[in-house]
């Protein structure tokens, strides 16, 4: 049970600088966020969007310096490395993006598109550069045959599949994927979910998996992380735990199970997400929230370390 | 620069063949082909010695053997609108080459780093775009003194904004797709992401906006030939030749409708092959964008 990664209080403040006619504010994009992801498990991040899910993914992979906080890749942390260290540890932590279409460059054959990972590390692959294309195309359901193509000529599925080539070809053991399903038919998500599975069993992949959709996560992922507005509310250790948070409680019960004898009637949430300038002190699902109390709208609740099922709720289900 | 040229090979195999394509195209495009060759081998065509004076032939009108007559020194006009083609298209295109590349080295940098460095760039640009061209190149010339090279970085500094001002607009654009943030994150150095992903994608509309101007160029040098600021005697040049023919405009006005004339349909031809460029390559909203 060795931690791949260790993130401690991470967050991410973005300022807009103010001028003579409006002042300075700032929005916490990532709010105090730790866990830590067991190698081989699969951790699911979900919520709203605008709740911090990518933002999220990108200080982990230090595509945007946090304003504090660390991470730690198998023990060592990544905010103490130089550019260049920086650069060569990329190779073992990549991501598959949520726009397969802007993903691959368009002036880049597909074959072009999945040797330069080995061209920007400075690598030779084992065998010829063919026999990798060949291998790569394949590990990802792709026929070798589409290598002298062009992205445009590609269907969205099969474009997220040569993303997934990039990402793997330099053998990483941390894939974070950002929401890799949410622009695809439901039948090519479940082709691209499949092949992510398969591709954890035999590479021994770990991975951060982040999505809006919560029967998705609850399918995929061993943890459940639930985020609302930067913050993490409720971390569910097994998929089956029930909801601790009322947050959490609400998207669990807005999902359609696909069975009209289960049909029921939804209650949707009232109100709208809070703006994320200049939070109000307490909870921030205080003004939605229908378990909400004076506590609430005036100490900010702190998720738990100590629990086997953390949830920051001052009045918890 | 492999990907540079070859971005520039695939313009031309894909769009310049597609801009071939309407009789529009066909019509500029061939007139361009037909007078650059013209130019290049201007030594070899022209039926007369350019400089040669024969003042007792002078001013004689169209007829044989000077096809388009010839100037208060007898010089043949036609031989002296072949040069001066040399001199226009030299001057222009070698402005504009200069213009493009200084141009998308200093858009890109601004584009992609950004800040401080982007700001001072941009305010000096857009100070320059606030005047006039020919207002510039008049200062640059008045600067270092009249003739053919200072002529030549006068045209090339006053386009300079516009090349400048459009590459950071598509550098910025670009910036923003994912493919340039998933190539960061396989661990790239920012000279790869400029060199292989940027500049490549963003050539074809700084190409085709750099082949128009050229037609501006053209005028330029020639407004700066008029005031006598470019070539010198006896290098043939269509503005000067227009300027010293002003002096018998009734008398002889083949001196200065001839060089006119070439030109206006130059400087047209250009612009009606840039169009079907642009069309070819379907970025006209790109070009706009800047």
């Amino acid at each position: 049970m060795t931690n791949k990664l260790e993130v401690r209080n991470l967050s991410k403040r973005f300022t807009i600088s103010g001028g003579p006619f409006r002042k300075a504010r700032a929005m916490h994009a990532v709010n105090d966020v730790s866990f830590d992801l067991v190698s081989g498990r699969v951790v699911g991040v979900v919520g709203e969007s605008g709740c911090g899910k990518s933002t999220l993914a990108r200080l982990i992979l230090r595509l945007i310096e946090p304003s504090n906080g660390s991470v730690k890749l198998d023990g060592s942390d990544l905010r103490a490395k130089t550019p260049a260290q920086m650069r060569a540890l990329r190779a073992d932590m990549q991501m598959v993006f949520q726009d397969p279409y802007s993903a691959i460059d368009p002036r880049y054959t597909i074959a072009r598109a999945v040797m330069e990972p080995f061209e920007v590390q400075g690598r030779k692959p084992t065998g010829t550069e063919e026999e990798e294309v060949d291998k790569l195309l394949n590990m990802v359901g792709l026929n070798p045959g589409l290598a002298s193509s062009f992205p445009h000529q590609l269907s969205g599925g099969q474009k997220q599949r040569v993303g997934i080539a990039r990402a793997l070809a330099l053998r990483p053991s941390l894939l974070v994927l950002d929401e890799p399903t949410a622009s695809l038919d439901v039948s090519v998500q479940a082709q691209i979910i499949s092949l992510l599975e398969q591709l954890r069993d035999d590479l021994g992949l770990t991975y951060l998996f982040i999505s809006h959709d919560l029967s998705l996560v609850r399918y995929f992922c061993d943890e459940i992380m639930v985020m609302y507005l930067g913050r993490v509310v409720e971390a569910l250790p097994d998929t089956n735990a029930a909801a601790r948070h009322p947050y959490t409680a609400t998207l669990m019960d807005s999902t359609f199970a696909p069975d009209p004898k289960l049909r029921r009637i939804i209650a949707p949430l009232e109100g709208e997400v809070p703006s994320p300038f200049d939070l109000p002190p307490g909870c921030a699902f205080a003004e939605r929230c229908p378990r909400a109390a004076a506590i609430c709208r005036n100490e900010t609740p702190i998720l738990s370390t100590q629990d086997s099922h953390p949830v920051a709720c001052h009045h918890p289900l | 620069m492999t990907s540079i040229s070859s971005a520039v090979l695939g313009l031309r195999k894909t769009a310049v063949s597609r801009a071939f394509g309407s009789w529009l195209g066909r019509i500029a495009g061939g007139f361009l082909i037909l007078l650059v060759l013209t130019a290049i081998f201007a030594p070899w065509i022209i039926p007369f010695d350019y400089a040669k004076q024969d003042l007792m032939n002078g001013n004689a009108p169209p007829g044989w053997p000077h096809l388009l007559g010839t100037d208060q020194f007898g010089r043949d006009v036609l031989s002296r609108v072949i040069y001066g083609a040399r001199t226009s298209l030299s001057v222009s295109a070698t402005a504009i080459s200069i213009s493009v590349s200084v141009g998308m080295a200093l858009g890109a940098a601004a584009g992609y780093f950004g800040g401080f460095f982007e700001r001072a760039v941009m305010t000096v640009v857009d100070l320059t775009w606030s005047f006039p061209d020919i207002l510039i190149a008049l200062i640059f010339v008045a600067i270092i003194g009249p003739g053919l090279t200072s002529t030549t970085f006068a045209i090339a500094i006053a386009y300079l904004a516009q090349f400048t001002r459009l590459t950071r607009a598509q550098i910025v654009r670009l910036k923003g797709e994912t493919f340039i943030e998933a190539t960061i994150n396989l661990g790239a150095k920012p000279s790869h992401i400029l060199l292989k992903h940027l500049l490549p994608n963003a050539i074809a509309p700084v190409i085709v906006v750099g082949m128009l101007a050229i037609g501006d160029g053209i005028v330029l040098e020639a407004t700066l030939g008029f005031f006598g600021l470019g070539a010198q005697p006896p290098t043939p040049s269509w503005g000067a030749m227009m300027s010293s023919g002003t002096a018998q405009l009734f008398l002889s006005p083949w001196v200065i409708i001839f060089p006119g004339v070439a030109v206006a349909v130059t400087v047209i031809a250009v612009n009606l092959f840039g169009d079907e460029l642009i069309r070819a390559l379907d970025i006209r909203d790109r070009i706009k964008g800047a």
